[in-house]
Formats: C-alpha cells, sequence, structure tokens
C-alpha cells in the first residue's frame, strides 16, 4: 500500500527514528562537546595543569611539547651528544632521542632524520660492549621504522637490516626482542623489504630464537614479525620462505597465548590468501582441524583471522574444501553465522557461498550440517554485506545443486528470502538473485512443477517485484526480469490485464486499449 | 542552557525582532500564548503564531519560517527531543523554550547558543552533570586507535611506546569504558520517566510580572495554564497545590490594588477570587445532577455505572435533603436559598458518602454581574474547542476558536466551548460505563489494558490525546473502585483506540498507575519505543509527550507481545 511506505519514510525523519542509534549519539556528544568547547577550554586548561604533570613528571618538557623551537633545541644537544666520543654522553643523546620518538603524539620522526643521526644509530647496534646503547638505538630505530614508507626506507638504506639480522643473536633478550620488533616494521612495509630481508636469510635468525622457554612477550614480537614476513602479495613471499616458515606457525598456533594465536592466524590468513597451490601448501601441513578449533574461539582477535583462512582455504579446490569439511568445518559455521557481530556474519556467510559452490555432494552436506535456517536467517536479517555474500551462497547452491536440494531449499524460506531482497538497490546484487531464481525455475521445470513455482513466487509477492524490475534503469537488470517474466509467467500476465480491464475499467482504460492494438 | 533572568535573556532580545510563535495544542500552551501576545502587543513585537500538533507539524513549520526568522519561541514543545538534531537549523538560528516537557533533553540544557530554556530551575529538573555525560573530543581521539583491534587485520607496523605511556593508554581506556557505562546508566536513570514541569502560563506569567507589565487577564490565563495540568493530571497534587498558593498571591496582590476602583463595581470589570470548590464538572453552567453523573470523582466514587451506584446517588442526593427537581434543573435556576451554602452542605454528605476530597482549591472569575466562571471548567471548554471533532475543522481553525475562548471579549466561543465540554464528559462517562460492564479492561500482566474498538459510540473523538488522556484517567480511576483484584489497583493502563481509518492506524497511549500519592511519571515513553524497535512495528511517535503513538493496527498483537515480555 503506497500510503503506508509513505507514512514509514516520514516516520524517519522525525525524532530520530530510523537513524542508527549509535551513530545519533556519536553525533551527539560531537555537536555538544563543540558548543561547550570555547566556554570551558579555560577550565580544561587549569585542570591540565593539575592533572597532566604527575603523569609526566619524569620527562623534561620536550617530551610533551609540540613546540617546534623546543624541540630543535633537544635534537641539537642530542647531536651533540651522540657525536661525541665519550660513552656516557652517547647513551645519554641516544636514549634522549629513544624518548622522543617514544612519545604518542607526534614523535619528530622527521626531525631525528634530518639530523642526520641514523647512521650513528646503526653504529651503535654493533656496539656489543654497551648493551644500554644498543637497546636504545634499537628501540629508537624501530620507531622511526614504524612511521611512513619513507621513514622505513631511511632506517633500511642507512644499512639496519643487516646490523639487527646480527643483533637477533644477542644473548641479552630484550635488545634481540628488539631487533625482532624493528625488523617486523622493515617486512610489514611491503613485499619489496619483506623479500629484502628474505634475501638477508632474516628467517632461520627468526627461527633460531623461537624456543620452549622463550617468554610470551618475545614469542608475540616474534610471530608478529613472522606473519609480516608472510604478509602481502603481489608478489607473494617466495614459497621456500613459506615452506621454512610454516613449520614454526604450526607449532605457534598450538600455544596458548591468545595474542601469539592471532597473530599466527592471520599470518596463515595471508599465506592462504591466494591461487590453489598457495593454500595446498598451507593445507598439507594438516593445520585445517586446528583451525576449525580456533574458529570456535570466543576471542575475536582470534576468531577472526582464524574464519578468514577457512574462507581462504574454502575458495580453494574442492578436494581443499572437502579437507576443511572432513576437519568439522561445518559443524562451527552455523554458530558464526548467528553470531552477533555482523562482520564475523558476513565472513562466515561468505565461506558457506563458497563451499556451496562445491559439487552436489558437498552441499549435502551444508544441508545435512543445519547450514539452511541460519543462511535464510542472514538474508532476511543480515546487514547488507552479510545479505550479499548469503545472496552468493543461494545462487551457487541453486546452480550446482540437484533437483532435490534446490526443492529443499524452496521448501526452507530460501526462495521467498531472496525475493524480498530484490528492493535493494544494489544491480549486481539484483542481477545474482535473479540468476537464482531462474535456477530454482530451471529446476522446477525438469520435475515439471514450473506452474505451482510460478504460483508460489507470486504468492510471496515475487512477481510484483520481478515486474517493477522492468523498469530498472540498469539494462542487465531489466532485460533478466523481463526474460524471466517472459518465459514463465507469461500467461499470468496477460490474465492480469484482462482482470484489470474488467475491474478497474474506469482506471485502465486507455492502457487496455493500447493492450489491444498490441494484440493485434 | 536555562536561562537565568528570561527579562534580560529572553525578551530583552526578541523585543526588538521579529519571532516565530509554534505553540502546541494544550490549554496550557494557549495560556501561555496568550499571556506572551499580551506582551507582545504590549511593545509592538511583530510575531508570527503557528500551532503545532507534533514533531512532523513543528518540522514542517521551522522549514516554513526559517527563512524569514531566526528567533523561533516554543511553547510545551521542544525540550524533551535534541531540536538541532532534530531540525538541522542554521547556527545563527535561536530557540527559546518554554516547555513543561521533562525530562528536558541534555543536549538542549548543554547547548549554550542556540537552545534556551525558558524553565524554572527550582523544578525538580535531576540533570545530569556536564562532565558525567559529555566528554572532550580530544580526551575521546586519543584513544580510538586501539578500538577496532580485536576485528580486523593487526597493523605492518608497530610503535614501541614509553612503558609509561602504554600504563597511562590502559588506565584511560580502562576509565574510558567505566565512565561510559556510568553515562548510560546515569542517562538511563535521568530519561526513564517523563513527567510535567512548571506550568508555562505561569512561568510566562512570571516574566510579565517581573517586567511590571501583569494584567488580571494575565493572572487568570496563569490561572488556567496551572488549572490544565490538574484537570489533565500531568501534575502531582502537592506541586498543584503549592502553585495555587504562588497564584494566590499574585491574585490577592492583584485586588488589593485596585481595590478602590472594584468597589465602583462595573458591567465590564473582573474580578478574579480564590475558592475552594467542588470537584464537580461545569456545575455552574449544567444542573447539579448532570454534573455529579458526569464527573470522574463522584462517578468513580458511587460506581454511577451499577444500579447500585445509580441508588446510592439517590440516597446522596435525599440526604443533602435538596429536592430532585431543584437538582435536575439549570444550576443558575435553582433556589438562591439552596445555593447559598450548598457547597457546605455537599460537603457535609459527600463526607458521609466516603468522598473526602469533593472540595478542591480553585479560582473563579466573574465578568461583570452575570458571567462566573470556574478555571476547571474554562480549561475543559478549551480542550473541547480544541479537538473538536463535530465539524470537518482543520486543527488551526480549532486552534484559533480554543484561543479565542480565553478572550473576555468572546464569551460567546466560551459558552460553545462548555457545550462542546458537557457532551464530552457525557461520551467518557458512558465509555467508561461500557468498558467496566463489559469488561473490557484485560489486565496483562505488568500493565492494564483496553482497546476501543472502531463503531464504539464517540469512538473519533478518542483519536484525540486530549480526550483520551480524560478518558483513559477516568476509566483507570472507576476501574480501581470496581475491581476486587488487589493487584490490577497498582497497574498502569494502556488504551487503543482508532486513529486513522484509511490509513489503518490506532492511537495508544499509556498512563501511570492510579493513586493518591501518584507522582505521575509515565515509563511507557522509552517503553513504546523499545518495543517498536524489537518488533519491527510501524509507529509513528509524532506526539510531544512520548507516551502517544499511533500505531499500525496490523502490527497491535506484536507490539503489545513485546510490550508485555519488556515490562515484566
Amino acid at each position: 500500500m503506497p500510503t503506508a511506505n509513505v507514512t514509514d519514510a516520514r516516520m524517519t525523519k522525525f525524532k530520530n527514528k530510523g537513524k542508527e542509534p549509535s551513530k545519533l549519539r556519536e553525533r551527539r556528544i560531537a555537536v555538544c562537546v563543540e558548543l561547550r568547547k570555547a566556554q570551558r577550554s579555560e577550565s580544561i586548561l587549569k585542570k591540565r595543569n593539575i592533572s597532566s604533570l604527575p603523569d609526566d613528571e619524569a620527562l623534561s618538557p620536550e617530551y610533551a611539547t609540540d613546540n617546534k623551537e623546543v624541540i630543535s633545541i633537544a635534537i641539537e644537544e642530542i647531536i651533540c651528544n651522540v657525536n661525541s666520543n665519550s660513552k656516557e654522553q652517547q647513551t645519554r643523546g641516544c636514549q634522549a632521542a629513544r624518548k622522543l620518538l617514544s612519545r604518542e603524539r607526534n614523535p619528530p620522526l622527521k626531525e631525528i632524520i634530518d639530523a642526520g643521526l641514523l647512521a650513528r644509530f646503526v653504529d651503535f647496534l654493533g656496539r656489543d660492549d654497551d648493551p644500554t646503547l644498543q637497546f636504545e638505538a634499537a628501540w629508537a630505530l624501530t620507531n622511526i621504522a614504524s612511521g611512513t614508507s619513507w621513514h622505513t626506507q631511511q632506517v633500511v638504506e642507512n644499512g639496519a637490516v643487516p646490523a639487527f639480522i646480527t643483533l637477533l643473536g644477542s644473548p641479552m633478550l630484550h635488545i634481540s626482542e628488539q631487533a625482532v620488533w624493528a625488523l617486523g616494521n622493515i617486512a610489514g612495509d611491503g613485499p619489496a623489504y619483506r623479500d629484502a630481508l628474505i634475501a638477508c636469510n632474516v628467517i632461520p635468525a627468526l627461527l633460531a630464537r623461537l624456543t620452549p622457554d622463550a617468554p610470551v612477550g618475545y614469542l608475540r614480537n616474534l610471530t608478529w614479525t613472522l606473519s609480516n614476513l608472510c604478509r602481502n602479495k603481489n608478489p607473494f613471499p617466495p614459497l621456500s620462505a613459506v615452506q621454512q616458515v610454516l613449520p614454526s606457525l604450526v607449532q605457534l598456533l598450538h600455544l596458548g597465548d591468545k595474542d601469539v594465536l592471532s597473530d599466527a592466524c592471520w599470518a596463515i590468513s595471508y599465506l592462504t590468501d591466494g591461487s590453489n597451490d598457495r593454500i595446498d601448501v598451507v593445507v598439507k601441513t594438516g593445520i585445517v582441524p586446528r583451525v576449525v578449533a580456533l574458529m570456535e574461539f570466543e576471542e575475536l582477535s582470534v576468531l577472526t583471522p582464524a574464519l578468514r583462512s577457512m574462507g581462504n582455504i574454502v575458495s580453494g579446490s574442492d578436494q581443499q574444501t572437502q579437507v576443511a569439511i572432513d576437519a568439522g568445518v561445518l559443524s562451527v559455521l552455523p554458530r558464526l553465522l548467528r553470531h552477533p557481530k555482523p562482520s564475523v556474519q558476513k565472513e562466515a556467510a561468505w565461506a558457506v557461498s563458497n563451499i556451496a559452490a562445491g559439487p552436489c555432494q558437498q552441499i549435502q552436506q551444508l544441508i545435512t550440517c543445519g547450514l539452511l535456517p541460519p543462511l535464510i536467517d542472514l538474508l532476511r536479517n543480515g546487514d547488507f554485506k552479510t545479505q550479499r555474500e548469503a545472496v552468493w551462497a543461494i545462487t551457487n547452491y541453486t546452480s550446482g545443486g540437484t533437483v532435490d536440494q534446490v526443492v529443499q531449499l524452496v521448501q526452507s524460506g530460501g526462495l521467498e528470502a531472496i525475493l524480498d531482497l530484490l528492493h535493494i538497490k544494489d544491480a549486481k546484487t539484483i542481477l545474482v538473485i535473479l540468476d537464482a531464481i531462474n535456477n530454482m525455475f530451471l529446476a522446477a521445470t525438469k520435475l515439471g512443477e514450473t506452474e505451482k513455482l510460478c504460483l508460489l513466487v507470486e504468492e510471496v509477492g515475487g512477481l510484483e517485484r520481478i515486474e517493477q524490475l522492468q523498469n530498472h534503469e540498469n539494462d542487465a537488470v531489466y532485460r533478466t526480469a523481463q526474460e524471466l517474466i517472459e518465459k514463465y509467467f507469461n500467461e499470468d500476465v496477460e490474465d492480469e490485464c484482462f482482470k484489470t480491464e474488467a475491474t478497474e475499467r474506469d482506471f485502465v482504460f486507455k492502457p487496455a486499449e493500447v493492450d489491444k492494438q498490441f494484440n493485434f | 542552557m536555562f536561562l537565568t533572568d528570561i527579562r534580560k535573556e529572553f525578551y530583552d532580545v526578541v523585543v526588538n525582532q521579529r519571532v516565530a510563535l509554534f505553540v502546541s495544542s494544550d490549554v496550557d500552551a494557549l495560556c501561555a500564548c496568550k499571556i506572551l501576545q499580551a506582551l507582545f502587543h504590549c511593545d509592538h513585537v511583530q510575531y508570527t503564531l503557528v500551532p503545532v500538533t507534533g514533531w512532523q507539524d513543528l518540522g514542517t513549520a521551522f522549514l516554513e519560517h526559517k527563512e524569514q526568522f531566526r528567533y523561533f519561541v516554543l511553547i510545551n514543545c521542544g525540550a524533551n527531543v535534541d531540536l538541532l538534531e532534530t531540525l538541522q537549523p542554521e547556527e545563527d538560528t535561536i530557540f527559546f523554550i518554554c516547555d513543561t516537557h521533562r525530562p528536558v533533553d541534555v543536549v538542549n540544557v548543554y547547548n549554550d547558543t542556540q537552545i534556551k530554556l525558558l524553565i524554572k530551575q527550582d523544578d525538580d529538573l535531576g540533570i545530569p552533570a556536564y562532565d558525567d555525560i559529555f566528554r572532550d573530543e580530544e580526551e575521546d581521539a586519543e584513544d580510538s586507535g586501539n578500538e577496532s583491534d580485536s576485528n580486523s587485520e593487526p597493523s605492518g607496523k608497530r610503535t614501541r611506546f614509553d612503558e609509561g605511556a602504554v600504563e597511562r593508554r590502559i588506565e584511560r581506556q580502562r576509565a574510558k569504558r567505566e565512565w561510559e557505562a556510568r553515562r548510560r546508566e546515569i542517562l538511563f536513570d535521568y530519561e526513564q520517566y517523563e513527567y510535567h514541569g512548571t506550568s508555562s502560563a505561569m512561568v510566562i506569567f512570571e516574566l510579565s510580572w517581573v517586567m511590571t507589565k501583569d494584567t488580571k487577564d494575565m493572572l487568570w490565563w496563569a490561572i488556567i495554564g496551572l488549572a490544565d495540568q490538574w484537570v489533565h493530571d500531568k501534575i502531582t497534587h502537592m506541586k498543584y497545590v503549592t502553585d495555587i498558593a504562588t497564584l494566590q498571591r499574585h491574585v490577592s496582590r492583584h485586588s488589593h490594588h485596585n481595590e478602590d476602583e472594584e468597589n465602583s463595581l462595573s458591567i465590564d470589570c473582573m474580578r478574579i477570587c480564590f475558592e475552594y470548590d467542588l470537584r464537580l464538572s461545569l456545575y455552574q453552567h449544567w444542573s447539579l445532577y448532570e454534573s455529579i453523573c458526569n464527573s470522574c470523582y463522584t462517578t468513580s466514587s458511587f460506581k454511577l455505572w451499577s444500579m447500585h451506584g445509580q441508588k446510592k446517588l439517590q440516597e446522596f442526593l435525599a440526604d443533602m435533603g435538596l429536592p430532585l427537581k431543584q437538582v435536575r434543573q439549570k444550576f443558575n435556576s435553582m433556589d438562591i436559598s439552596i445555593k447559598e451554602n450548598l457547597r457546605d452542605v455537599i460537603e457535609e454528605s459527600s463526607n458521609k458518602y466516603g468522598m473526602k476530597d469533593i472540595r478542591i482549591q480553585t479560582f473563579s472569575v466573574h465578568f461583570g454581574f452575570k458571567n462566573k466562571f470556574l478555571a476547571g471548567d474554562v480549561v475543559h471548554a478549551a480542550a473541547a474547542l480544541l479537538e473538536n471533532v463535530e465539524k470537518e475543522e482543520n486543527p488551526s481553525d480549532n486552534f484559533i476558536r480554543a484561543l479565542d475562548s480565553l478572550s473576555r471579549s468572546k464569551l460567546d466561543q466560551l459558552h460553545c466551548g462548555i457545550e462542546l465540554a458537557k457532551k464530552k464528559l457525557i461520551a467518557i462517562q458512558q465509555t467508561v460505563a461500557s468498558c467496566i460492564c463489559t469488561n473490557l479492561i484485560l489486565s496483562q500482566g505488568p500493565f492494564l489494558y483496553c482497546c476501543l474498538m472502531e463503531g464504539t459510540p464517540d469512538v473519533k473523538l478518542f483519536s484525540k490525546t486530549l480526550a483520551l488522556t480524560l478518558l483513559c484517567k477516568y476509566l483507570l480511576k472507576s476501574f480501581v473502585r470496581s475491581t476486587r483484584n488487589k493487584r490490577c489497583k497498582l497497574l498502569p493502563l494502556i488504551m487503543t483506540a482508532p486513529m486513522d481509518v484509511e490509513k489503518g492506524t490506532v492511537i495508544v497511549l499509556g498512563i501511570p498507575p492510579e493513586s493518591e500519592t501518584s507522582d505521575k511519571k509515565n515509563f511507557f515513553g522509552r517503553a513504546f519505543e523499545k518495543a517498536a524497535e524489537s518488533t519491527g512495528s510501524r509507529t509513528l511517535h509524532d506526539n510531544f509527550d512520548t507516551f502517544v503513538i499511533e500505531l499500525k493496527t496490523e502490527d497491535r498483537s506484536k507490539f503489545l507481545d513485546a510490550l508485555i515480555t519488556l515490562l515484566s
């Protein structure tokens, strides 16, 4: 009923109805704060004077200020100290630089680089006689490498890579750890530096530090750095490097620390995000059952990368997907489809869509494991991105499934759910839905029950929706919709015309005449 | 923000400006409007008066006037939502809001530039402290970096911060989470209940008094504004009595003031008197009998919908010793001798019949020699005119008519209103009687529920907020007296009545439980919103009172189910 729609649309305009509450709240706060700001700034300043002092009491003003002059004076002092010959002064200068670089707001990365300090810092990395200096220099360089690509580049070009790799072997754990961290930053910059590091044999050096007695903090850094070495495409890391890292990753995936698990899992997800032969390398390690187990974790930090990895694996070959199914992925996915976080629902739906793209035996396993009800729920209630994945799942299912399987889907409410989605704007998704509908009709034709399906579509208001799509601005959509109607609903359409002519003659007087002309 | 000096911060600001005056459809708003209009006339302030019936209306009115006006005065609307968010005005637009709706939206309270609240701060407002509900964006920005950690890919690079910095960051995040949880709690407590504050007419009257521009007419309107809050059950008895006392001081000041002139009574003089009068609606314009039969206090006490009640009424009349003939004829034509100490006679018998509070503090007005009106009766008349459903009039015609009925030069309009009010009270009593006799009030667990079906007599009248409010209140009072179920006596009531047959909607209204000591706080607004949200019911929250909504008829059962679950 058009009036209903009008009211609904109007409703959203008032009293915050229809707007997302969380957004609303954000906005309210923002607006208000702005308005109050002027008046309050004075009192805030006063407060700051009192409360911020104890925080920074150990630090001189330069570590908190953004004042250019104060910083440049501090840096000049650092230059002076670092370039002197006295050990104490060098350490003091290096530490001052490190402190500047460790502050939370606007650390002066560029200023330190421009001061030409990096070469000296890299020198200090080799000073095995002075661990404190080594450590301070390593920390400072780590933080510079954590900046933009340009910042990282300056660190590398000053020869830090070999120095850090050497430093990995330091007997002092905290120094070695700092080296691990710095190398992680360099590897995380992109494929080029990643491969440069790999070429410098960073992997054996890192893996040598992976011992059972390593403290958790150390292991976290190590895992993260390893994951960065697996990260990034175009190109992928060399296969030989992957082969080197994988056994250790498998080991790490069996540890108990959540952060280690998370980063190791992300590494797996990077490695599986590629062609089937890349996936194969991972699957062959036998890690898939463990990934399934990790998908059952409550912590999103573990669940998310595990689910991502699994999604990647089932996007591979039928055999690879079968390994995942045999590992029990289908018993975990229903729960994830119902996960409170939309992002998890979306990823889970994506995984299901890829399994549904498999042979009908795998589709049968989807049905057996009860994935249809949660999937159809998502079609109805998921957010848009999730719905899109769920639609793909349906279309894949209908194109690969047997007639019986398609019938089962329709009986479970799948048809009605996708028909309801035809009102969305996205043309691509509509085409995918129309494809699924077409597949269902093909199945119905095989059974000789086309009319039954037509009736069903009409009953749930689908015909009306498809008819409206004939006015869609997208050519492909309108043509597909038209084809569907011509192929399966043609008689009905004529019937409908006669009916309207008879009942509402006054209203459709003219269109009826036009129709007649067409018939001639 | 609240204005502390309404004269300086409001009146002196608008006095040389053009003002748009948006007035809600209730009697208190009408009265406040009358006083303000009188002041504006005095000082030649140019204004445009626009009646608004709901949020949609307000939005449209704002759109239509925002080009020509910078200053907007809102009466009995606008305080309880974030107005800037709702209307999206330009930055130099300024709203002066005189509204009894509570709680006042916190953004309105703390906005210093565009929202000026003409609200008495000695009202029990309970505004949360600024620091408890708002934070500086800087503080927020610092911590936003680590928010989405667990959900997305880890960063490719990481900076190593000072140990201290990490601890401080963690500590800040913890504090922030705690603060947010507390904020939610505070806001929930603050926004949970809806209620009404000091009458807008009284607030505006006080302004006129501060400016020494107050007249007797203005005072009378302030009185009617307060009476409206009493009649429509918006404030507690305590608050009513306190405010009556305030007004009484003004009344005696005025009568004192004009004593000399008053001695020479003239045809056009105006006299306001404090009265300790009967809680019998419109009796001076009706017959005593009809008034007793159609006043909530007496009908519910006698249970007049039953035979037994009717009998008791006869006994009561006999006890007073008033001849039936006198009681049934027009009050004006009753014997002077009977009228003389009528109130005492009625009070005495009422006490015997358990009606201890038959009298109530109020005021009356005399225009010349002939016309005398009680404040409550004027409220009934004006409300009946506001919601006149007899002719197909548009709401703004009704509004103007109701506004006119408050002018002493338009007494004919007031008499019209009184006639309408009689019909309305009769309709209400008949509906109450039929609802109770046919057991239409159902206990749903956490609340009572009564649904008026399409086709019920006078159903059109009850699609209006004020009429439905009165019906609800009278029905609940009567039901509480008639039921033997003790638990039911303590329940709030929800009523639905057909609203728009074409659109297929009903009006839904919820009122708090009936009790002597009721704080008149209403939690249905929040509950309705939540129930609608959780069921996807198609609702329209257009009324300035959030406990009145419009609902698609076919969504009614799922909406009610959700409400039961929510409140159990």
